[in-house]
């Protein structure tokens, strides 16, 4: 007995068609519905834009952190331009005077008075003479602002902040001071027939002009819309040798005892941000 | 009474008719518009009136988000806002981000409430303003009367001939949202840096070293400064700065010059001093990292050390070197907070 067809065969196809449509129809809707409103919007909205569109004039102090022979402190500026409220260029440049380490200190009052060949030692004033200093030393870079917020000090204080993160290339001055009468070597190089196998009479090498890597990540503190306070962590990365001695006991001061180290710095200063007035987000 | 019931009647019907989609809506319309145009939607924009700002508040700034939550008494309609906005359990609610009371709808609704009895008792109708508004910003975590366990890592930022690393713990009672008392330990693992080889290579001297073996103190933390921020104008995290001060004991080692002497031990006694960050990420989870000053005076190994003299460790110790010392360590870890939820004791 056949069975009896209630629908013709492409009714059936088109109604579950049409069911499967409206279910992923319906899908999407919910899928619409559930979609937060809020999710493509800025964090926050008629938000005072600090930085944009301005320059940021810093006049600023630095010191080293943590230096191994002498703490470099001094004093210089910072200008920046922030072409977003993100990003900006800008290039620092600081003029120090140094100070040497407990480190130093504790070593030099322990060496011998004068110079002693006949001695591995260096004598207090070969082992100072071959320390260097850094009189100059600046970055150009680009700072990426990716947080900014706002902070409540004691319940009273209430202020914006900003934290940025900085990158470019580093600069430094370097000067060391070992005259004739200390650094007398003439043939420091160990190829050499005269090689004396004493390092504490070459000279030191490790002075003049440097290039090389700049990091920095630091913090705006803003008291009003146009004054901050600027604290950075930064850290020059170049060629040196700071103790101006044999680092890789080849018994003479070469240009290979030179390394790449980092030279950390704490700075601070007050920022000043031009034009005065800041403009706000829509 | 017999307008209360039409009102009421009124309403009743409006909710069955547009249904729980409006409730959708509304959470979010609120969250979006603020401040709230109210009566003027749909006229020409005017230049707004300056008005006294709320403590703490930029002028004019508003934050976003979609972490909304309903209110206690948002009842079902905001419960299904909430679930619809996807909040998780343990989540932050953010001040600011959910739906918000609008200052024109509270004014209006009271002007409407007063209706009634001002006609029959001829009193004055109040108006509401800014000023009448006390603003309590809630803080989106609560610390009071729940403890912090924080594991975490540091090493010494000060110390150019040997470095430290420790791991260590931190547990810590809040007794107020501001003030916690804990207890912490550290077990420290040190490496020589480069100026010890050098200063043995160039200078000829082994310098006097001391290394870490434990620490562990009590501490009190106060939390002074609180604050939010914006990661790339998207996501908003709440931070806070606490101050801590304690005072424990650290167990320093000699590190021994000429293997042929024993070194000795010392138990110091360490007051310390610091500064730190909190990062909010869920109700029981935060990010911490800061800088503590360890403070003690060391005693190290005499600068004699012969078979006549200070050949043993009772008589190097004896005559042993004391030198004030700051180890500056900075640590991180993450806190892990119980109860794992809190519960607002007053209202939004």
């Amino acid at each position: 007995m056949s069975r009896m067809r209630l629908f013709p065969r492409w009714v059936l196809f088109v109604s579950v068609l049409g069911v499967v449509a409206s279910l992923f129809a319906a899908g999407d809707a919910r899928a619409e519905r559930r979609k937060n409103p809020l999710d493509d919007q800025p964090a926050v909205r008629h938000r005072l834009l600090l930085v944009k569109n301005r320059f940021e004039l810093t006049p600023l102090f630095e010191s080293t952190i943590n230096a191994d022979f002498r703490h470099i402190l001094g004093g210089g500026a910072k200008l920046e331009y922030h072409l977003s409220d993100m990003l900006s260029l800008g290039a620092i440049g600081v003029y120090s005077t140094s100070l040497d380490t407990g480190l130093v200190e504790k070593i030099v009052k322990t060496l011998e008075t004068d110079p002693d060949d006949m001695t591995r030692e260096p004598s207090q004033g070969e082992f100072n003479a071959h320390l260097n200093d850094m009189p100059v030393h600046g970055a150009a870079f680009v700072s990426l602002t990716p947080w900014y917020g706002k902070l409540a000090a004691f319940s009273a204080a209430f202020v914006n902040f900003d934290f940025y993160f900085q990158a470019g290339v580093s600069y430094a001055q370097l000067k060391s001071s070992c005259g004739a009468n200390l650094c007398d070597d003439a043939n420091p190089d160990p190829a050499s027939p005269m090689f004396d196998n004493n390092p504490n009479n070459d000279p030191p090498l490790n002075d003049g002009t440097k290039i090389g890597l700049y990091l920095g990540g630091g913090i705006h503190v803003f008291m009003n819309e146009f004054i901050a306070l600027d604290l950075t962590v930064r850290d020059y990365a170049f060629a040196d040798n700071p103790s101006g001695a044999d680092f890789n006991a080849d018994l003479a001061v070469t240009d290979d005892d030179s390394r790449f180290l980092h030279h950390l710095f704490l700075g601070a200063g007050i920022s000043v941000m031009l034009p005065p007035g800041a403009k706000r987000t829509p | 009474m017999r307008s209360i019931h039409w009102k009421s009647l009124l309403i009743g019907v409006l909710i069955a008719a547009i249904g729980p989609s409006a409730s959708l809506r509304t959470g979010y319309d609120s969250a979006e518009a603020q401040p709230k145009k109210g009566k003027d939607k749909g006229k020409k924009e005017e230049p707004k009136k300056e008005e006294p700002k709320p403590e703490g508040a930029d002028e004019g700034e508003i934050e976003m988000g979609g972490d909304e939550k309903p209110a206690p008494d948002q009842g079902a309609a905001g419960g299904a806002a909430g679930a619809e906005g996807g909040v998780q359990e343990g989540e932050i609610e953010m001040e600011g981000e959910g739906a918000e009371p609008s200052l024109e709808q509270d004014t209006a609704a009271a002007s409407t409430e007063a209706e009634g009895p001002v006609k029959a008792t001829q009193v004055t109708e109040a108006k509401l303003s800014w000023q009448d508004i006390v603003v309590v910003i809630r803080k989106p975590f609560l610390k009071v009367r729940r403890t912090e366990l924080y594991p975490f890592v540091s090493t010494t930022v000060n110390d150019n001939i040997i470095r430290h690393y420790s791991v260590g713990g931190q547990f810590n009672y809040f007794l107020t949202d501001v003030l916690a008392v804990g207890v912490e330990g550290q077990y420290y693992q040190s490496e020589f840096r480069e100026p010890f080889d050098l200063v043995a290579r160039q200078a000829r001297r082994l310098p006097t070293v001391n290394k870490y073996n434990w620490s562990g103190a009590l501490d009190f933390h106060y939390v002074p400064v609180y604050g939010k921020f914006a990661v790339l104008d998207k996501h908003i995290i709440t931070w806070e700065a606490y101050f801590t001060a304690g005072i424990g004991a650290t167990e320093s080692q000699v590190v021994e010059r000429d293997k042929k002497f024993p070194g000795f031990k010392n138990i110091l006694i360490t007051p310390n001093l610091g500064g730190s960050m909190r990062f909010f990420l869920f109700k029981w989870l935060t990010i911490n990292m800061g800088v503590r000053d360890y403070m003690f005076v060391d005693q190290f190994e005499p600068t004699e050390r012969t078979a006549a003299e200070n050949a043993t460790a009772e008589e190097a110790k004896k005559h042993s070197d004391g030198s004030f010392i700051n180890n500056v360590m900075f640590q991180i870890g993450v806190s892990f907070w119980f109860p794992t939820s809190f519960e607002y004791t007053t209202f939004r």
